[in-house]
């Protein structure tokens, strides 16, 4: 698994990604030709993927979303370093913050 | 699995919308009040109503409820609430404001249902018979979806500061009277539905996102798109429209929620502001006094929610090294820590390290907390990702 900044990328096989009938969307692209995984909604910054592949989550801050990279690809974030992807299937977790009686997104 | 939204969504790239859309419900400063007395005209003429008679400017959306509560004829009920002395004046420079229009004595009923809600509403059938249940469902999650979560939060702490500010029910002690806790619920009713008539203009913007991205917008909405790119909330009447200013300020996290630790989060001309720390709200004079805190103050401060704001804005670090606290554990993840506070559970945070360098060559901390029987630094962690710690193993971290 791999960490950048507040969100987690963990490993996943085949068999564990989503069927297509689990009502997941496929997220569009950013204009800059980017899988989106988390943004910040002040600064702009972006945890993106760059490469092909395809991104498929729920509305939410808290909402799991799995990467499908075929041919592997990059997580950049401009104020962190770039982490390689191998080619294969991913989970990707937001990091959260504990709140008597509640969670909260972290946002760093 | 490649079926999965192979299926054209929509004529245009969700992606290109939704940025434009983050910037409309977001946009500060004075409205564009030129583009905006056209777009609401020919909103009414799209609705098929006649132009309104009069275009009244306000400055703020707790105006905009004041000349709301006149226009209807229920501002009279707000005499009956503990805040009275502090709205009097605010009504009075509202009336004043009105009273320049003569349409103002006549305004007719409300008519956001035919202004905005009907348009809407043709728009979404239209949408939804195009693309299906499903299509319209992928489409609102990709564009509307995105930006519901803060644009709602946003007008709802609003809502709630505007309705405060009129009848002060959250002032009322245990010990009130009775019959001040009627009067003031009477007042809350009708202050709610002044609220209910308002349109919400740039905070509309999540819906405006979806009919944009389905390329609705020139069927009929664009006046509306308009009036969300160029005012804050508004009001139609019969013969009167109720304009309101942007805000002035808007100062959020970068998770989207209210946030300012030296003046209002969110601020409109006439002084109408809210303030918060990381979306929870704070009362105004709190802020000022973050500037001198002291542990012992902290301590001392018997809100849990105020504390957890003291604390995080005096710094954990800061306030561990005064307290001379000693680590509970700590591994190759972080370090975990633990604050007792009097009548109150525990305050458990794990000190991370940022793996990337600052460009000075140091390395952040940051700190996160998580709940109060976490044991080790690794459980901490990994914990925040919803894993437990025998799994949180991350071969490469920045």
């Amino acid at each position: 698994m791999y960490r950048q900044g507040d969100v987690l990328i963990v490993p996943v096989p085949k068999e564990a990604a989503p069927a297509s009938d689990h009502g997941l969307t496929r997220r569009p692209r950013d204009p800059r030709g980017r899988l989106v995984l988390a943004l910040g909604e002040v600064t702009g910054h972006a945890h993106a993927v760059v490469g092909p592949g395809e991104l498929l989550r729920e509305p939410g801050p808290f909402a799991t979303a799995w990467l499908h990279l075929p041919e592997g690809g990059r997580v950049v974030h401009e104020e962190h370093a770039a982490i390689p992807l191998p080619k294969g299937w991913y989970r990707v977790v937001r990091q959260r913050e504990y709140l008597p009686g509640a969670v909260r997104v972290v946002s760093d | 699995m490649t079926q999965l939204g192979a299926r054209p969504l929509a004529p245009r790239p969700p992606g290109e919308v939704i940025g434009h859309w983050r910037q409309v419900a977001v946009q500060t400063g004075p409205a564009d009040r030129a583009t905006a007395e056209q777009a609401v005209r020919a909103a009414y003429r799209a609705a098929g109503l006649a132009e309104p008679a009069a275009v009244v400017w306000l400055d703020s959306p707790l105006q905009g409820a004041l000349a709301a509560l006149l226009l209807t004829g229920c501002a009279e009920r707000l005499r009956d609430c503990l805040p009275w002395a502090r709205v009097e004046p605010q009504l009075a420079r509202v009336a004043a404001r009105l009273a320049e229009h003569a349409a103002a004595a006549d305004p007719g009923v409300g008519v956001r249902e035919a202004v905005r809600t009907r348009p809407w509403e043709r728009a979404r059938t239209r949408t939804h018979g195009r693309l299906g249940a499903l299509g319209w469902a992928e489409l609102w999650s990709l564009t509307g979806g995105e930006l519901w979560p803060s644009s709602q939060a946003l007008a709802g702490r609003i809502r709630g500061a505007v309705a405060e500010e009129l009848h002060g029910a959250g002032e009322l002690g245990a010990g009130a009277e009775p019959e001040l806790r009627e009067r003031t619920a009477a007042a809350v009713g009708v202050i709610q539905l002044a609220l209910l008539e308002a349109v919400l203009g740039q905070h509309d913007a999540p819906w405006l996102a979806a009919f944009d991205a389905a390329e609705e917008l020139d069927a009929g909405l664009e006046p509306l798109a308009e009036l969300a790119r160029s005012v804050g909330w508004w009001w139609p009447y019969e013969r009167v429209v109720l304009l309101t200013e942007r805000p002035t300020e808007l100062h959020r996290d970068e998770a989207g929620r209210l946030d300012r630790a030296d003046g209002p989060a969110l601020a409109y001309p006439d002084g109408f502001a809210l303030h918060a720390w990381h979306g929870m709200p704070v009362p105004a004079d709190f802020l000022a006094t973050l500037g001198g805190l002291t542990p012992e103050r902290i301590r001392a401060e018997e809100n849990a929610e105020l504390r957890r704001v003291m604390l995080e804005h005096y710094g954990y670090e800061r306030y561990l090294a005064d307290s001379a606290a000693e680590p509970l554990h700590r591994d190759e993840t972080g370090t975990l820590w633990r604050i007792q506070l009097p009548d109150d559970e525990p305050v458990v945070m794990v000190e991370v390290l940022n793996s990337t360098p600052e460009p000075d060559g140091t390395s952040r901390t940051y700190w996160l907390r998580v709940p109060p029987q976490t044991r080790t630094a690794r459980e901490g962690v990994a914990w925040t990702f919803g894993l437990p710690a025998d799994q949180y193993h991350p071969r490469r971290e920045t």
